[in-house]
C-alpha cells in the first residue's frame, strides 16, 4: 500500500510502525524457523507481510484469507451480477410478482439454499430498494462502540459509523454481557433495518408479524457487482420520508461494496427459508458449481 | 484471535480516531497495529513451547484461530501464559502510545 499523504503526523507514525512491524516479523521468522514462517504467513500476519515492502515474502493469493474477502466475493459473484443483468429494472421501483419469482429462482440456484419473496404468506413492502448505511446497535446493557470490534482493523473499518442512540426494534440482542453469545454478536454485525411497518398485513396483525420478522434471515444482493450478504432483520426502518427502503449495518454495507461515498445503493433483498438455522450470517459467495 | 480478550487496545484506537486521518490511513495504521501485536504474541508463545508443541499449536491455530481451547492448550504448557500475553501486548501498546504522542508533535 503506497500512500502519498502529506500529513507529517501520519508519515511519522507510519514509518515508525512499519519499522516496528518489520522487526517483530523478522524476529518470529528468524527465531522460530519454518513454524514461525507458517504462523506469520497466516491471517493478519500474512496480510501484513504481503503489504510490507522488503520482507521478500510475496506469495500465494490464498493468504489473503481475511482481508481479501471483499475482493474475492466480488470476483466470484460477478457471474451472479451478469445473470441478474437485464432482470433487475434500471429504474428504482418495486418488482412485480413475476420479476420477484424469476429473481428468487436465480438467487436460489446461485446460492444453493431456498430464497423467496415471501414466507409463510408474509412479505415486505418490496424486494428491490435503496439501502443506506446504519450505525451499530447496542447489543446488551452497558455495551459501547469499542466492544464491537475484534481488533484495530475492525475499529478502523466500522468504528466511524458510530452507535445509534436508540435500541433496535427488538431491544437488546442479549439481556446482559454475560449472556451475550456469538450468535447475538453475528446478529448485530450483519443486521438490516427493513420497513416492517409497511408490510402488507402488519397493521392488522402486528404481534404476529413482529414475531415473524424478528431476526428473520434475508439475503441482500448488490445487483451491480453480485456482492451478497446473509443478514438478519435487526431493526425497523428507515422512515418513508428518507427515500430509502432499508438500512444495513456498517459490516453489511462494506460487504455489499457500498461502504464508501454516499453509503447507499440499489439492492435486492429476499427471505431465506432456513428453518434449521443452518445458513451462517455474513458475506456469501455463489456455489462452486457456478464458478 | 484466541488471545483477543487479553489485550486492551481501546486507548490506542481512541488516539487514532482523534488524529486527522483519512479512512485509508487509519485502516493502514490499524493493520500495522493488529499485525505487530500478533507477531509479538506469537513470539512470546513460541519462545515458551517445545518443538513438538509448536507443531500442535500450529495445527490448532490453523484449524480455528478463535478457538478458546487454544488457551487451555497453552495454559497446560506455559506458566501464566495469560499474564505473559498481557505483558507483551501492554509493552508494545505503551511504545505505540509514545509513537502517537511524538507524531502529534510533528
Amino acid at each position: 500500500m503506497n500512500f502519498t499523504s502529506k500529513k507529517p503526523a501520519f508519515e511519522h507514525l507510519r514509518k515508525r510502525w512499519v519499522a516496528k512491524h518489520r522487526t517483530l516479523t523478522n524476529k518470529v521468522l528468524e527465531k522460530h524457523g519454518s513454524i514461525g514462517r507458517q504462523l506469520a504467513l497466516g491471517g493478519i500476519g500474512g496480510l501484513m507481510l504481503l503489504a510490507t515492502p522488503g520482507t521478500g515474502l510475496l506469495s500465494a493469493p490464498h493468504l489473503l484469507a481475511s482481508g481479501g474477502q471483499i475482493l474475492k466475493d466480488k470476483d466470484t459473484n460477478i457471474l451472479l451480477a451478469n445473470e441478474l443483468s437485464g432482470k433487475v429494472p434500471k429504474e428504482m421501483r418495486a418488482l412485480n410478482p413475476q420479476e420477484d419469482e424469476e429473481i428468487a429462482a436465480i438467487l436460489t440456484k446461485n446460492f444453493g439454499f431456498k430464497i423467496a419473496p415471501s414466507l409463510e404468506g408474509k412479505r415486505l413492502n418490496r424486494t428491490y430498494g435503496m439501502i443506506g448505511g446504519e450505525q451499530h446497535l447496542y447489543r446488551y446493557p452497558g455495551d459501547n462502540l469499542f466492544q464491537h470490534g475484534d481488533n484495530a482493523v475492525d475499529f478502523a473499518m466500522y468504528g466511524s459509523a458510530g452507535i445509534a442512540p436508540h435500541l433496535g426494534a427488538w431491544g437488546y440482542f442479549a439481556p446482559s454481557q454475560t449472556e451475550f453469545s456469538e450468535k447475538d454478536k453475528m446478529r448485530e454485525r450483519y443486521y438490516i433495518a427493513v420497513q416492517t411497518f409497511l408490510a402488507p398485513g402488519f397493521a392488522e396483525r402486528t404481534a404476529e408479524y413482529r414475531d415473524f420478522f424478528k431476526f428473520r434471515k434475508m439475503v441482500v444482493v448488490n445487483p451491480e457487482t453480485g456482492q451478497s450478504v446473509v443478514t438478519d432483520i435487526g431493526d425497523a426502518g428507515p422512515a418513508e420520508w428518507t427515500g430509502k427502503h432499508l438500512g444495513g449495518s456498517p459490516e453489511v454495507m462494506n460487504y455489499l461494496g457500498l461502504a464508501e461515498g454516499p453509503r447507499q445503493g440499489a439492492v435486492l433483498y429476499f427471505f431465506i427459508d432456513d428453518p434449521g438455522d443452518t445458513i451462517p450470517l455474513g458475506p456469501v459467495k455463489v456455489k462452486d458449481t457456478q464458478s | 484471535m484466541f488471545y483477543q480478550k487479553y489485550i486492551v487496545i481501546e486507548s490506542l484506537i481512541e488516539e487514532l480516531h482523534g488524529m486527522d486521518l483519512s479512512n485509508e490511513e487509519r485502516h493502514h495504521l490499524s493493520t500495522l497495529l493488529d499485525s505487530s501485536l500478533h507477531h509479538a504474541i506469537l513470539d512470546e508463545i513460541l519462545s515458551n513451547l517445545s518443538e513438538p508443541d509448536k507443531n500442535v499449536f500450529l495445527l490448532k491455530i490453523n484449524q480455528n484461530p478463535d478457538d478458546e481451547k487454544l488457551m487451555e492448550f497453552l495454559n497446560q504448557r506455559i506458566e501464566n501464559i495469560e499474564g505473559k500475553i498481557r505483558k507483551v501486548s501492554n509493552d508494545l501498546i505503551k511504545e505505540m502510545h509514545k509513537d502517537i504522542k511524538e507524531a502529534k508533535q510533528k
